[in-house]
């Protein structure tokens, strides 16, 4: 990747683990569970911020 | 009238990469001169500030706000989640901490190997790449009440302070606390991207306590953060003695 796209992007790891909350956000508010989304998401963030610290 | 709430973080973020890309800039001088490093810097920041006004100029024609908050809010998480990180994991010890002199004995060393345009396109594109993470923050920041001027200002005074404080040591600038600071952000614009994402995907109903709800991220973070960078600290060393 490119020093440019990896500056706006961030590597593979973090792209994935962005997906992964976006995905998590969409599916509790499609499945009409956002007030379980705003206690979900932030520890899936987290928890996705711990595996890129220990990569 | 400024928006502190805005200016503080855009301050602090661009402080960390204008750190960065004066280091560059100053181990281009040593090899190419004062004059022409600066030239390289200057067009690097031309190209910065046409592209802050062009967003902004978007941003003027009404584009839905919800679509911005969403593709805004992607990128403050990958942004902010990979500085938070990066902190944590420097704060445990599983990784080197930034070191601003070796990041100026190595551009040294590159120049070396290389021409005076080679030196020249070094500088350019060491300004122009740190400064695109300040462009990113100052154009999210600034969706929160447009305030364009405050997370102007705040780019802006980082830059004059980092150059002021460069001239005066005229050295790599090793004592920012680059860790401590990086941290700090990365836990305020991860939780900027955590509730605009949020807020764009559920509309505004999604976080119960409204704004409020940003503070709460903050301080979820920041503990969550501490306690990571703890826990992994203690692994680390229990692998090492082993």
């Amino acid at each position: 990747m490119s020093p440019f796209y990896k500056t706006l992007f961030g590597d593979a790891a973090t792209i994935a683990v962005t997906a992964i909350v976006m995905v998590t956000e969409v599916v509790l508010v499609a499945a009409d569970q956002a007030a379980w989304a705003a206690v979900v998401v932030p520890a899936v963030v987290l928890a996705g911020t711990a595996w890129l610290a220990r990569r | 009238m400024l928006d502190w709430t805005i200016f503080a973080p855009t301050f602090l973020t661009a402080a960390v990469e204008w750190v960065e890309a004066f280091t560059i800039v100053l181990a281009v001088s040593l090899s190419i001169g004062w004059r022409a490093a600066s030239t390289a810097a200057l067009a690097a920041l031309a190209a910065l500030a046409a592209m802050t006004a062009a967003t902004g100029g978007v941003l003027g024609l009404g584009v839905d706000i919800r679509w911005l908050q969403l593709t805004i809010g992607i990128f403050l998480l990958l942004f902010g989640m990979r500085w938070l990180a990066k902190a944590v994991a420097r704060g445990a010890g599983l990784k080197a901490l930034h070191d601003e002199a070796q990041e100026f004995a190595s551009t040294r060393a590159q120049l070396a190997r290389g021409d005076w345009t080679a030196s020249w396109l070094i500088a350019f594109k060491g300004v122009l790449l740190e400064g695109l993470e300040v462009w990113l923050v100052v154009v999210a920041l600034s969706l929160h009440g447009r305030a364009w001027i405050s997370s102007t200002a705040g780019a802006l005074a980082a830059l004059l302070v980092v150059i002021a404080a460069g001239l005066v040591i005229r050295a790599p600038l090793r004592r920012v606390p680059e860790n401590a600071i990086k941290f700090v952000v990365g836990v305020m614009i991860t939780a900027f991207g955590t509730f605009w994402t949020m807020e764009a995907v559920g509309g505004a109903a999604a976080w119960p306590w409204g704004d409020w709800s940003l503070l709460g991220l903050g301080v979820f973070y920041a503990l969550g953060g501490l306690a990571l960078m703890a826990a992994l600290s203690k692994r680390w060393t229990a692998g090492v003695a082993r």
